[in-house]
């Protein structure tokens, strides 16, 4: 593949009136912490260890730019309406930041509050809603069940007739979901980690991990040797194969996931729509195209391939329940990684292999709504090398201790792992 | 961009008549003495390296044979295995 030579960023725009949101600073050969991978995980991860624990001597390397990763391809869906309370408390606390992200980040991230109506098709996946309902409104999260009749109130476009091959049963709306723009989060974030002394560098790939002894000492890149105190592993769905350099085994399956998205058409899905048996998540995006993910592939891989069969699948599945988009024509297929773990929740965790690296891995499908808050408490664990209470229940220990996160207890579950 | 894979009977056939069953680890290890740890180590954790891997697939939409391939999971081509030195 292809890589932006780092030079290309290096073109002075700051005398013009729309300058460059970030600076390239020239490549050093020590940092007190690397980041690998400049999506929203890493970016956020620098934002605040710069602005709230001064730690200024950081280096997000990214080996294509910016965004390249899961962070610029997802369907930007946001919610917190989880299985389990650890879940939902952090996922909640992420929600809660995006207008004060935009606000702090002076960038519109384009928040949507347009909230998400989850399907249910059978007597399972409606006993699923009622568990994640009352974990959500325990958690003080809005979270109701809706008869098929009210669920076509949200949606009209909704057949609830017998007539689909799985009938719409009930329905799981959660007002306070909607979308973002998944390319302003990660252009804000840069912005903000550059404005406070956090240097990002793209086109670096790290292709080795120094360690020595029980700690890691830094890394080999394309661009030469860069020693650092602390390294965390935070580059999505490649973040496994990096691991790899460590000879590190992980509960992770890197898998790709594809979305497409249709024509533009005038607005008829108001709201984020997802079905867990019909395997398809939807929303319309604010140009009218009706923004479509599927199912994943199931073997495991660090392509981001597509193929004629999803198109097919999606097709299928959406006429089949909202029957007014027969005929409308598909325009673009794009795919991207999902990391997914056993319990289908992430691992976040530090100093547990090897001393001074840390992960923040494992986020599947569902680690966009997630990377602000997550950042946040990564950098106060990186900071003060201690995991804050709030992501203390996803360390991996949990997966050698049997105590699995029930995350695969909800309906949104799609693969065969669940 | 589907890709296709070659079953022993069949031939080269579309991936999608496939099922996917894993890494070929060798043989599972005896249940007798062992630790939970090696247990979880054992069902869950995998390395997923971008290099080509002897896996198992199930020939679902044909002959329903099992048989193992070495595919690159950097490619999710068919590949034989690279001679790699670990030390
Ligand atoms: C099609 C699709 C739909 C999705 N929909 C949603 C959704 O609706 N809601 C939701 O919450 N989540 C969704 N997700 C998941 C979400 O996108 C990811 O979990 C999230 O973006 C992960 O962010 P990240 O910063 O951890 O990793 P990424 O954004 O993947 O960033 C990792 C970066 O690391 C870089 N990198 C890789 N290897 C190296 C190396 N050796 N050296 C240097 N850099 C390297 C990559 O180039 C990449 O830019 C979806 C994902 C996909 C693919
Ligand atoms: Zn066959």
């Amino acid at each position: 593949m292809k890589r932006l030579s780092p030079s290309v960023s290096s073109i002075d725009h700051s005398h013009t009136k729309f300058g460059r949101l970030w600076k390239t600073r020239p490549l050093k050969r020590h940092y007190d912490v690397v980041i690998i991978g400049g999506g929203i995980h890493g970016l956020a991860t620098a934002y605040y260890l710069a602005k709230e624990h001064s730690i200024k001597d950081i280096a997000v390397l990214e080996s294509q730019y910016i965004g390249f990763g899961g962070s610029g391809r997802n369907t930007a869906h946001v919610r917190a309406n989880q299985r389990t309370q650890q879940n939902v408390k952090l996922y909640d606390e992420g929600l809660r930041l995006w207008p004060i992200l935009t606000d702090e980040l002076d960038f519109n991230l384009m928040f949507f509050n347009c909230g998400n109506l989850s399907l249910a098709h059978s007597e399972a996946a409606v006993s699923g809603f009622r568990l994640a309902i009352n974990t959500a409104t325990f958690s003080g999260v809005k979270s109701e069940l809706l008869d098929p009749q009210q669920c076509k109130e949200v949606i009209p476009a909704l057949d609830i007739s017998d007539r689909p091959a799985h009938p719409i049963q009930a329905g799981m709306y959660h007002p306070p979901g909607g979308t973002i723009r998944h390319d302003a989060l990660v252009w804000g974030l840069a912005k903000g980690a550059d404005k406070h002394g956090a240097s990002i560098h793209q086109g670096v790939e790290v292709q080795g991990i120094d360690v020595d002894g029980p700690r890691v000492t830094g890394v080999q890149t394309s661009h030469g040797p860069i020693s650092c105190n602390k390294l965390a592993v935070m580059a999505g769905g490649y973040g496994a194969s990096i691991c790899t350099m460590l000879d590190i085994e992980l509960p992770i399956h890197p898998l790709t996931i594809q979305a497409m998205v249709t024509q533009p058409l005038k607005p008829l899905l108001n709201c984020v729509l997802s079905s867990g048996a019909y395997h398809v998540y939807a929303n319309q995006t604010l140009k009218g195209e009706i923004a479509t993910g599927a199912h994943m592939d199931p073997q495991v891989n660090y392509t981001t391939d597509v193929t004629a069969h999803y198109f097919k699948h999606q097709a299928e599945a959406l006429t089949d329940f909202m029957p007014c988009l027969e005929g409308v024509r598909f325009l673009r297929i794009w795919a991207g990684l999902a990391d997914m773990t056993p319990d289908m929740a992430p691992i976040l965790d530090g100093n547990v292999m090897f001393d001074g690296l840390y992960i923040d891995l494992g986020w599947g499908y569902f680690g966009f709504k997630s990377g602000p808050i997550t950042g946040k408490y990564m950098a106060e664990f990186i900071a003060r090398e201690e995991a804050p209470e709030i992501l203390a229940p996803f360390a991996l220990s949990r997966f050698l201790e049997n105590r699995y996160m029930g995350e695969t207890a909800t309906t949104m579950k799609y693969g065969h792992w669940d | 961009m589907t890709f296709r894979l070659t079953c022993p009977v069949c031939g080269a056939r579309d991936v999608y008549e496939f099922r996917y069953g894993g890494q070929e680890r060798g043989p599972r290890p005896e249940q007798a003495q062992l630790s939970s740890d090696e247990h979880f180590r054992w069902t869950q954790f995998r390395m997923t390296r971008p290099e080509p891997q002897e896996e198992w697939w199930y020939h679902t939409g044909g002959c329903g044979v099992w048989f193992t391939t070495w595919r690159n999971p950097a490619t999710n081509r068919e590949e034989p295995p690279h001679e790699v030195e670990r030390g």
